[in-house]
């Protein structure tokens, strides 16, 4: 899966961007739901499957990378 | 022996070691040398000739004004190998003698980094980075971290094992602590594992600093390998930090998130260029939500990485600029390590970053025996225990300077010009602007008070 992003009004839902992008409720990941990245630019993130990705990223909204992340230590 | 031969051979073969893409090996410059056995894996390697600047310079004086020359008729290409041990002293002098092209053999004596590096041992305990960082000073000051709320975003923190390690409460912040979807576990309540490491160790400078526990390396979201965690965890864990800071009260903010991970491969990521990619795009989701909630008020402190030039971790694999993404971030700051005599640790990351150029800004201390965290005599160790040092002073000083006082963007400049610098030109990036300095910052924080008052 990979990160998309789309401008909705504040307080909008997976729902709502579901229905805003097209997507099927198969294509997203629920657990991970709608996450506000910059509330005053009603900019939020959720996690597809990467055809719907390319499917129906709004222009400028992906698809992004979702790389694993790592603690920095202990040196190995 | 060891030995380091200097020969001058014909100009053609200068040119063809100095030019990129020619390639001129050992055997090609200096043939064979009697009673020496060449090193032909060496490549070669060729030096200037340096020359008085003046006209009338004296040739044979190196305390002057030079000039260097690499013409392949003035330079010369330098060989390693071995003669044997018994009279080293006048195999050596005999050598340029025996073969028309030496002009010179030194010893070639064996170098070896002191710098510390993984598996090391500890260096100094965490009373010396307590006195190192002025604890007692910044107590005396009334910085102790009280109201403020200090988030670890790692593995998890065990509250009993912090508490039993550093002699005092570790104060959880159960209401306000975060887990990403799929993760069970009660705040504070995690095994003890790195998150409990960066805990103690942000806790050395701000005892009485909330924790507010976010274990994002925990998750285990469906993907193609077994990892720690996901970088979109992160993403979902700041907008519920944006949430904790948005419900303080706006003359009283004061939230520091402590970030001891990273990306340590390209592999996972789209290539620099691509829309999509993280390492390099400031427009990728996580990097404007780094952006967006230190514009609200959040300090926001990374780790610089563990990718240093001399012991880096095996895991590296970044050819070059290791420091990327969010660890790189203009308004977040990047932490080198230093230990306890003051020296950047060997696996410390080096900058420039990659969404901006003078990463780390600044180095704290790591690699002391602290948390054991990892075990009886174990180091706190990496870049992550140095981040979570630094982001201990940053709560300590938001005791009372709030965000509405003095903004992240004002503290990051202060931290940056008190730090002790290590260097002779300013800004390195081996150690950013230098080796953080409580007392010279707790100095320019009152003067910058009594500006205000008078």
């Amino acid at each position: 899966m990979v990160l998309i992003t789309v401008h909705l009004p504040t307080g909008a839902t997976l729902a709502d961007a579901r229905r805003e992008l097209g997507l099927t409720e198969e294509e997203v990941d629920d657990a991970y739901g709608l996450v506000p990245l910059d509330p005053g630019q009603g900019l939020y993130a959720l996690r597809v499957t990467e055809p719907a990705a390319r499917r129906a990223a709004p222009p400028g909204g992906g698809p992004y990378s979702d790389p694993p992340i790592e603690p920095f230590g202990p040196p190995r | 022996m060891r030995v380091l031969i200097q020969l001058r051979p014909d100009p053609d073969l200068v040119t063809a070691v100095a030019t990129p893409g020619m390639t001129a090996t050992t055997a090609d410059v200096a043939g064979e040398l009697p009673g020496v056995d060449l090193d032909l894996g060496f490549t070669p390697v060729v030096v200037p000739r340096a020359r008085p600047a003046a006209p009338d310079g004296d040739p044979l004086s190196l305390h002057q004004p030079l000039v260097f020359s690499m013409a392949a008729e003035e330079a010369s290409v330098l060989v390693r190998g071995e003669i044997a041990d018994d009279e080293s002293t006048t195999r050596m002098a005999m050598l340029h003698t025996r073969h028309r092209d030496v002009v010179g053999v030194y010893a070639d004596p064996v170098i070896e980094t002191t710098l510390t590096c993984g598996g090391s041992p500890p260096v100094g305990s965490w009373q010396d980075v307590e006195r190192l960082m002025a604890v007692r000073e910044l107590l005396a000051e009334g910085c102790d971290g009280t109201g403020v709320a200090l988030a670890v975003c790692d593995t998890g923190v065990n509250a009993a094992h912090v508490t039993r390690k550093i002699g005092r409460e570790c104060v959880i912040d159960h209401e306000r602590s975060w887990n990403p979807a799929g993760v069970e576990g009660r705040p504070g309540a995690f095994e003890v594992d790195h998150g409990t490491m960066c805990a103690f160790d942000a806790l050395i400078c701000a005892p009485r600093a909330s924790v507010i526990d976010v274990p994002v390396l925990l998750s285990r979201r469906k993907g193609e390998t077994v990892m720690d965690g996901l970088l979109s965890d992160a993403v979902a864990a700041f907008a519920h930090l944006r949430t904790v800071l948005d419900a303080q009260p706006e003359d009283r903010r004061a939230l520091v998130v402590s970030n001891s991970w990273g990306s340590f491969s390209p592999l996972w990521d789209l290539p620099p260029g691509r829309p999509g990619n993280y390492s390099d795009n400031p427009a990728h989701p996580f990097n404007i939500i780094v952006g967006s909630l230190a514009q609200a008020g959040a300090d926001i402190l990374f780790a610089a990485g563990n990718c240093g030039a001399e012991c880096r971790d095996a895991r590296c694999a970044y050819p070059r600029r290791p420091i990327v993404g969010a660890n790189s971030h203009p308004q977040a700051l990047s932490i080198g390590g230093v230990d306890t005599n003051g020296r950047r640790v060997g696996y410390s990351s080096q900058g420039p970053g990659r969404l901006s150029d003078r990463k780390p800004d600044i180095c704290a201390y790591t690699h002391f025996a602290g948390s054991e965290a990892f075990g009886d005599g174990k180091p706190d160790s990496g870049t992550s225990a140095a981040c979570p040092v630094a982001a201990g002073l940053v709560a300590a000083v938001r005791t009372r300077w709030p965000a509405s006082v003095l903004p992240p963007a004002q503290l990051r400049a202060l931290l940056q010009r008190t730090a002790e610098d290590r260097s002779d030109v300013g800004y390195d990036y081996d150690y950013g602007y230098g080796i953080t300095d409580p007392v010279a910052l707790l100095a320019a924080l009152e003067r910058r008070a009594s500006a205000f008052v008078h």
